[in-house]
């Protein structure tokens, strides 16, 4: 009788026919009698409760289809999760789908929320969503890895909420990757702790990438090993960069505009700067003969004057004269 | 300034002409690119829709049910990702300009789509800077390429100069009656050609309408270029011709638009501004400028106005 009255909550005669002729089959009464017997049952009311029944899910492009019908997501977007993001990578969906809120993630949410806060749950979910998939053992020996390491309980929650990634590494690896960067950068162990703590990204970042840095930092920039090591234990990021464009902006400021090696030690964030913000006031200096930045002769310009500040600031503070004229400047280029 | 309570107030004002400054070496594809990039984040970080409400019918089907009204949980931001994205915001350009060129460049957004194709076919003249440098002649005509010759400049004077690009403006004004599609010797064309300079039929050839040697300091100088249907690498080669003409080299370093139509470098938009809020106050300014000149749109007859 349930059976009957499920059906007739489709509604779908084609259904019901299949249904019929294979439920005829089944138990050997001619179809017609059967679908006689089920079109008089059809009509009548349902008296059971059909609430957990419901149409199956069909394939989808996105899980905004799921996500109403789902307690899992449902709790997954009220923590914040962006499943949009997460989409965009299929293979990841169809293991996140697979999981249960309770049984499956809750360990894993609360696991984190000591090291990150709450706050930032939905953030590092978004980013790694498969960390839903790593057992809750590994992730423990992962942090007392780094606890075995002598890392500070301040510095873990630094690495793991700037790294979404780190928990995913092995200790194998992290382990060999700190070595890595110990023997090729020549850090004692206080030091490769505080770079790891400075710039967490690193250590798991693409090691080829890496060599690649230091190979253009070294050879083709030309500077010296003890320089590299001090600018990257300032500014870990150098090595992250794009070769090219580091190389670029290299260039621009070392043979065009003729600043030294010291100066850039001095100051390496110019190197993040976007190059064609240093040409434009660089150019701009020039063209009001103020481009001067030797420290030792007057009308000194600082070198990072020329990547600090809005436009306007830098124009009142050293180049000394209205925005508006910048900004015509701009439309001379 | 104008400043917006809401993203979709925002959005549907969003349809005319901006005027943007394109940089030297971004191509007008990245231009179109960072200008969407930034309409929607800049939308998105508005007041948006919120989320709609969702009917849901629950309980047990043998027992009377209820109706709820519950948040849709399909429609948040967080599921189905922002609420403006690339492919709401249309763009297109009203006429190219080249990799290396810098200037005054007319962009429509959403409904502007269709100003900048009626722009483009009733060929506003543009006025371009041209900067070239004598002594050397490049394989592609411009500052990147190789150098295939070299020579000496210091014959070359201002009134060399001057004469040479005399002859070429010259040159090209008989080209203009030829271009513009009419017979040479009937009344039409003689009224026409009474009234001033005509605009050419086809949207193919370049015509040069004025050109001048507005800046003389060997080896650099720079030019003053006035003209319909252009391109970058014409202009290229003509700084080259000039060289040669000049019993020299030249190559250019540099093409710089200064003018489209009525649209200035005063008007055009630097990288910096483009913002929300600076693209729609400018697109108030140009579409103020279109209303002041009809014949930008829909130019009524053959004779350069603009």
């Amino acid at each position: 009788m349930a059976l009957t009255s499920a059906f007739m909550c489709f509604g779908n005669k084609k259904v019901i026919k299949l249904i019929c002729t294979h439920y005829a089959k089944c138990s050997n009464i001619s179809a017609l009698s059967v679908k006689q017997n089920f079109s008089e049952n059809v009509l009548e009311t349902a008296s059971e409760d059909l609430s957990h029944i419901t149409p199956y899910f069909s394939n989808t492009f996105n899980l905004a289809a799921y996500v109403n019908n789902s307690d899992t997501l449902k709790k997954l977007v009220d923590i914040n999760v962006d499943l949009s993001k997460i989409e965009k990578k299929p293979y990841i969906v169809n293991k996140i789908l697979k999981l249960d809120f309770e049984n499956h993630m809750k360990e894993h949410i609360v696991f984190l929320n000591d090291y990150i806060g709450l706050d930032e749950v939905g953030n590092f979910l978004t980013k790694n969503p498969l960390i839903l998939c790593e057992p809750i053992q590994d992730l423990q020996v992962r942090v007392n890895y780094l606890e075995s390491k002598g890392f500070q309980n301040d510095q873990i929650k630094r690495i793991i909420s700037w790294n979404p990634f780190w928990l995913m590494f092995n200790t194998i690896r992290i382990d060999r990757r700190f070595g890595y960067y110990q023997k090729s950068l020549q850090l004692t162990g206080k030091e490769v702790r505080d770079l790891t703590t400075r710039q967490p990204k690193l250590i798991t970042y693409n090691l080829h990438h890496v060599k690649c840095n230091m190979f253009v930092i070294k050879e083709e920039m030309g500077f010296e090993d003890e320089e590299m090591k001090n600018m990257v234990l300032n500014k870990p990021k150098l090595l992250m960069m794009s070769q090219q464009t580091l190389l670029e902006r290299f260039n621009y400021l070392h043979n065009v505009m003729q600043i030294s090696h010291r100066t850039i030690l001095k100051y390496p964030e110019v190197l993040f700067s976007r190059n064609f913000k240093i040409k434009q006031r660089h150019l701009f200096l020039s063209k009001l003969g103020r481009a001067q930045y030797n420290p030792t002769k007057e009308n000194y310009i600082p070198i990072k004057s020329l990547v600090l500040d809005t436009d306007a600031e830098f124009c009142n503070n050293i180049a000394k004269c209205s925005v508006y004229d910048f900004n015509l400047f701009l439309k001379t280029l | 300034m104008v400043k917006f309570k809401n993203a979709a107030s925002a959005y549907k004002t969003l349809n005319g002409l901006i005027c943007v400054y394109k940089p030297p070496c971004v191509p007008v594809k990245q231009v179109q690119h960072i200008i969407k990039t930034n309409l929607c984040r800049d939308l998105n970080a508005l007041p948006v829709r919120p989320r709609e409400q969702r009917v849901e019918i629950v309980g047990a089907t043998n027992e009377p049910m209820m109706v709820k009204l519950v948040p849709n949980y399909a429609d948040d931001p967080l599921v189905c990702g922002p609420r403006y994205i690339h492919e709401d915001i249309r763009c297109s350009w009203a006429t190219h300009l080249g990799l290396f060129s810098s200037g005054v460049l007319l962009l429509g957004i959403n409904e502007g789509t269709r100003l900048t194709y009626k722009i483009n076919t009733g060929r506003p003249t543009r006025a371009f800077k041209v900067h070239g440098q004598l002594g050397k002649a490049t394989d592609t005509y411009f500052w990147n390429g190789k150098t295939v010759e070299r020579s000496t400049y210091h014959h070359i004077t201002r009134e060399k100069i001057d004469q040479v690009v005399a002859h070429i403006q010259a040159a090209h004004q008989k080209t203009m009656f030829e271009m513009s599609g009419l017979h040479m010797e009937s009344q039409t064309t003689y009224e026409l050609a009474s009234q001033g300079l005509i605009r050419p039929a086809s949207s193919k050839l370049p015509v040069i309408y004025g050109i001048k040697c507005v800046d003389f300091k060997p080896p650099n100088f720079t030019l003053e270029i006035q003209s319909i249907n252009e391109y970058d690498k014409y202009l290229w080669t003509l700084v080259h011709d000039i060289g040669v003409q000049l019993r020299s080299t030249a190559h250019c370093v540099g093409v710089n638009c200064i003018r489209q139509g009525k649209f200035d470098l005063e008007l055009a938009l630097l990288r910096k501004h483009w913002q929300l809020e600076h693209i729609v106050d400018n697109m108030n300014q140009c579409s103020q400028l279109l209303e002041e000149n009809e014949q930008l749109l829909k130019p009524e007859s053959a004779v350069l106005t603009a």
